[in-house]
């Protein structure tokens, strides 16, 4: 499996990552770390205990990370999460939040293919 | 309004009306008021100045008595009864001494009353008890008696004991004045017959009386002629009167006799049972004090006329200043609905040219859909919506625009711009309309000494697109349009210059009326000829105020069914223009127009950038130097030709310069016109490019500049990768998250050979920069949202601390948020500005290089 294989099936743009940080070798380097963020964990727990001004914040540090590595489907689920905790809880937030775990699992499933298909 | 104006005349008028009663009323009352009191004054002032005057005159009778009653007593004396003398002796002393003292009748009293006459005519006591019984008492006492012929007798009598002729003794020595006396004495018959004088006794009866008190008693006469005394009627005055002369106190009273109102005054007169009554008619004092009320009167009318004058003046002024306020009110008024009038028409104006082609869009849709299969069609309709979409666009841009400038919102952005540029792309979009209306357009540029010049490069389109669409709406097929361009120094100094627009048609013109109002707000040419043109009628408006707010100034000139000009005058700054880069070989050209001013605008240019040109100004002449030129091995490298000429046209031309010279010589096409249309004929015809009108000097350089034979052609160098001036720089870093720090420190430390450091939070930012030396940081990188201090918070702390770099270090936030808001906010707590997520090297490189101060390296 390619790196860039591996954006279309987590729905990034491969090309737009490739066009800012210029270099596979990062781009790689990079989407695996993607594997150890926290940001995903520390939503999931904000959301648990019902904080959803941190839960505001790490969305959208999630947030952030999709867009620096282009994961544009994670970032858009996201991004709406983070819209939606804004200004504290909304009706529409769980949902999102759920819609965000599904990207996550997508997006994470993905990275750890192409982990696996990587030649020690 | 009618009904108000009327409320308020019905208001002064009334108000004025009540004014002056008052003021009558005041007036009167105090005129009234000032009469009575008068009138009691002159009471007090009579009862003043006739007690004193019946003092004086009781003082007087007083005194006249007791003188001659000391004569008397002295004659007494000086013939003492006990002198041993004969009794006719005696009476003959006593008569002589009596006479020399003026006495008229001297008398001996005896003790029974009887009178026994020394001189003078037997005389008879009126009243002789009270006299006979003071005298027998000793006292000296005066009394009234008649003569034989009944005239009245004053008597003085002096108690003595001279002895009678009897032989017995008497009582007193009396002796007698005529009454005529007492009353010359007195004066009581005053001349003037104004202030009048009585004696009487108790029982009334007068002692003396003037002429016209012809009746024996006072009383009587009371009685008879007093109407009213006081208040009271002549009965009741009476018994006070014969009270006060019981109590022998002095007693006043007013009194009425015949209509004349007088002051009576009645004192007793010592040495006898006399009273004397003073009497004065009010007329005189009264005729002084009326004169005065009179005086008073006649002032206080006077005063409440002048106070009424200044009254009615001041409503007057007031009521003309309200009737003008009223007048300037409905003015208002007039224009307010006037303006709302031209509103409401406009927006039932727009709404019709809103809805033209809103409705073009729905029908062209509902074709498209019905014939969905139909690939054609749909291109057709898709074509038609998208025109339509634009004007409704355009419309609406207007609206919006007018909407700016009447808020006062539209701001000019000045930057570098080029006027080619602007011209170019201005031509480029008009030339499809104008092609479609098959109208000649000239674009003409010359004298232009500053290419590049600050302006705002949106708005000038706009004016220029105005002009330039009112000129093709305006002007019928086959119309003409010019378009020019010249520069001449402006009167503001070196740095500007003066650009002139003219934009020049053929159209309908406006009428003078029109002309008068082009530029107002909400105002289209309201005739039947124009109505089918449509528009919002604001673009004038529009380009006016944006002349205005460049501080330029628009001319019009029209005439109806000739054609209008707009000439628009801009004083705008030069802006530095590479003039070096653009040099060419020094080739021989020709240029080709019929264009007298462009051909030698275009050659002084083209000399400038280091090219020798001749021109001509047809085809024929043109072909035939092109001919001569290639007779004497001389070619010109390159000929510019136009494409409209007269006689024969450029493309013509070209193919027989073609024919004489072979295709050797790169001919360029120079117009306005829309290449595309023509290409295929002209490079048929050996024509080998093609240069946009207008000509600037850069057009040329760069229409002609692939002709330079390229051994140092270097390719434009772009100066992306290159971020020198960056290099080494100490950049601090916040970001929580540690795989974007990861991505920010891998893009920023190997591409733009920063140093970076990382603060995990804002707290951390903080503590970092604060414990660095002044200038260690060039500037900071700031996250927004991290936990325990956000980038906002750290943000401020940091400019609000002690240090030299703390407001001057660049503070440039990195966030996911990219709402105009969001960055508004940075700003406001003191950032420099704003980067949105992802992470673009080259952004941050740009904004880095634009905050870094070079000299801090």
């Amino acid at each position: 499996m390619t790196l860039k294989e591996c954006f279309e099936a987590l729905g990034g743009n491969y090309d737009e990552v490739l066009g800012r940080l210029r270099s596979e070798r990062l781009i790689q380097k990079f989407t695996l770390k993607f594997l150890e963020d926290g940001s995903y964990d520390l939503l999931c727990r904000s959301m648990e205990s019902g904080d959803y001004a941190e839960a505001f914040r790490t969305a959208h540090t999630l947030k952030g990370v999709c867009q620096n590595l282009s994961f544009t489907r994670l970032y858009s689920s996201s991004a709406q999460l983070c819209e939606a905790l804004r200004n504290g809880f909304t009706p529409e937030a769980p949902g999102l939040f759920d819609l965000t775990t599904q990207d996550y699992a997508l997006t994470v499933a993905a990275i750890r293919d192409f982990q696996a298909s990587i030649p020690q | 309004m009618k009904v108000f104006k009327n409320r308020i005349t019905r208001f002064l008028s009334t108000s004025l009306v009540a004014v002056v009663l008052l003021c009558v009323c005041v007036f009167s009352f105090l005129a009234f008021h000032m009469n009575q009191e008068s009138t009691q004054t002159i009471n007090q002032v009579g009862t003043l100045y006739m007690s004193n005057m019946s003092q004086q005159i009781s003082m007087h009778f007083a005194t006249t008595i007791s003188l001659r009653l000391d004569q008397l007593d002295a004659l007494v004396t000086s013939i003492p009864p006990d002198s041993g003398r004969a009794p006719n002796e005696l009476y003959d002393e006593l008569s002589y001494q009596a006479n020399i003292r003026n006495f008229s009748y001297l008398g001996l009293y005896s003790t029974d009353g009887t009178l026994e006459m020394l001189y003078g005519e037997q005389l008879e006591v009126t009243d002789p008890e009270p006299f006979l019984a003071s005298l027998n008492k000793g006292e000296k006492k005066v009394a009234i008696g008649t003569n034989a012929d009944g005239e009245k007798v004053i008597l003085l009598g002096v108690s003595t004991t001279y002895p009678m002729a009897d032989g017995t003794v008497c009582v007193a020595l009396v002796a007698g004045l005529p009454t005529s006396y007492i009353s010359e004495t007195l004066s009581l018959e005053e001349d003037d017959d104004q202030v009048y004088s009585f004696i009487i006794r108790r029982d009334g009866t007068f002692v003396i009386r003037s002429a016209d008190a012809y009746r024996n008693s006072y009383f009587e006469r009371v009685r008879m002629l007093y109407d009213d005394v006081g208040g009271m009627t002549p009965e009741e005055y009476l018994i006070e009167f014969q009270s006060a002369m019981n109590d022998r106190r002095d007693y006043s009273a007013e009194c009425v006799i015949g209509g004349d109102r007088r002051h009576i005054y009645l004192t007793d007169l010592p040495y006898s049972e006399w009273y004397l009554l003073t009497t004065m008619p009010y007329s005189t004092m009264n005729s002084i004090v009326s004169g005065l009320s009179l005086q008073w009167g006649h002032t206080a009318l006077l005063g409440g006329t002048v106070l009424l004058a200044a009254l009615l003046f001041v409503f007057a002024q007031y009521f003309k200043l309200t009737r003008q306020q009223m007048q300037e009110l409905d003015q208002a008024r007039q224009d307010a609905e006037a303006a709302t009038k031209a509103k409401s028409e406009f927006l039932s104006n727009m709404s019709h040219d809103i809805r033209t082609p809103m409705n073009a869009i729905v029908g062209m849709t509902a074709i498209a859909t019905t014939n969905i299969d139909d690939k054609e069609q749909v291109q057709n309709c898709l074509k038609k919506i998208t025109l339509s979409s634009k004007h409704l666009l355009g419309l609406i841009n207007d609206v919006l625009d007018m909407s700016k400038i009447e808020s006062g919102k539209m701001t000019l952005s000045m930057e570098m711009v080029s006027l080619r540029e602007v011209f170019d792309s201005i031509v480029s979009i008009v030339q499809p309309q104008i092609h479609t209306k098959n109208q000649q357009f000239n674009v003409s540029i010359h004298d232009i000494s500053a290419e590049n010049v600050y302006c705002d490069s949106v708005r000038l389109n706009q004016i220029l697109l105005n002009f330039l669409s009112n000129a093709i709406k305006f002007t019928p097929d086959g119309g003409s349009i010019t378009l020019s361009l010249y520069e001449e120094p402006s009167t503001l100094g070196e740095n500007y210059i003066r650009a002139h627009i003219r934009v020049k048609d053929t159209g309908i013109g406006m009428t003078p009326e029109f002309q008068a109002k082009i530029f107002d707000s909400f105002t289209r040419e309201d005739s039947a000829r124009v109505h089918k043109t449509e528009g919002t009628g604001l673009g004038m408006a529009i380009t006016k105020y944006i002349v205005d707010a460049m501080g330029g100034a628009i001319e019009v000139n029209s005439e109806l069914g000739k054609g209008s000009e707009f000439h628009v005058t801009l004083d705008l700054e030069r802006a530095d223009t590479p003039e070096s880069d653009m040099i060419l070989p020094d080739w021989n050209m020709l240029v080709v127009d019929d264009d007298r001013q462009l051909c030698e605008s275009a050659v002084t240019s083209l000399q400038s950038i280091g090219v020798k040109a001749d021109w001509a100004l047809d085809g024929e002449s043109a072909v035939e130097m092109a001919e001569k030129r290639h007779q004497a091995r001389d070619d010109y490298q390159i000929i510019l030709l136009d494409w409209k000429l007269p006689g024969i046209d450029g493309i013509e031309t070209a193919r027989r310069i073609c024919k004489r010279l072979g295709e050797n010589v790169p001919i360029m096409l120079i117009s306005a016109y829309d290449w595309s249309e023509i290409e295929q004929e002209a490079r048929s015809a050996g024509i080998t490019g093609f240069i946009s009108k207008p000509l600037f000097k850069s057009t040329l350089y760069h229409g002609l500049k692939q002709f330079v034979k390229t051994d140092t052609d270097a390719p434009d160098v772009e100066a992306a990768d290159s971020y020198e001036q960056l290099n080494g720089r100490r950049i601090l870093l916040a970001e929580d998250n540690d795989l974007n720090w990861e991505i920010a420190s891998e893009l920023l430390t190997s591409e733009l050979g920063l140093e970076l450091d990382w603060a995990e939070n804002g707290q951390i930012c903080l503590d970092k920069f604060r414990q660095a030396p002044a200038g260690y940081y060039d500037a900071i990188l700031m996250d927004i949202r991290m936990p325990v201090m956000t980038g906002y918070q750290a943000t401020e702390a940091i400019r609000a601390l002690d240090r030299e770099d703390a407001k001057s270090i660049p503070i440039i936030a990195m966030t996911a948020d990219a709402f105009a808001e969001d960055v508004k906010k940075c700003l406001a707590c003191g950032m420099n500005a704003h980067i949105p997520k992802p992470i673009d090297v080259r952004e941050v490189a740009r904004l880095l290089e634009k905050f870094v101060n070079p000299s801090s390296l």
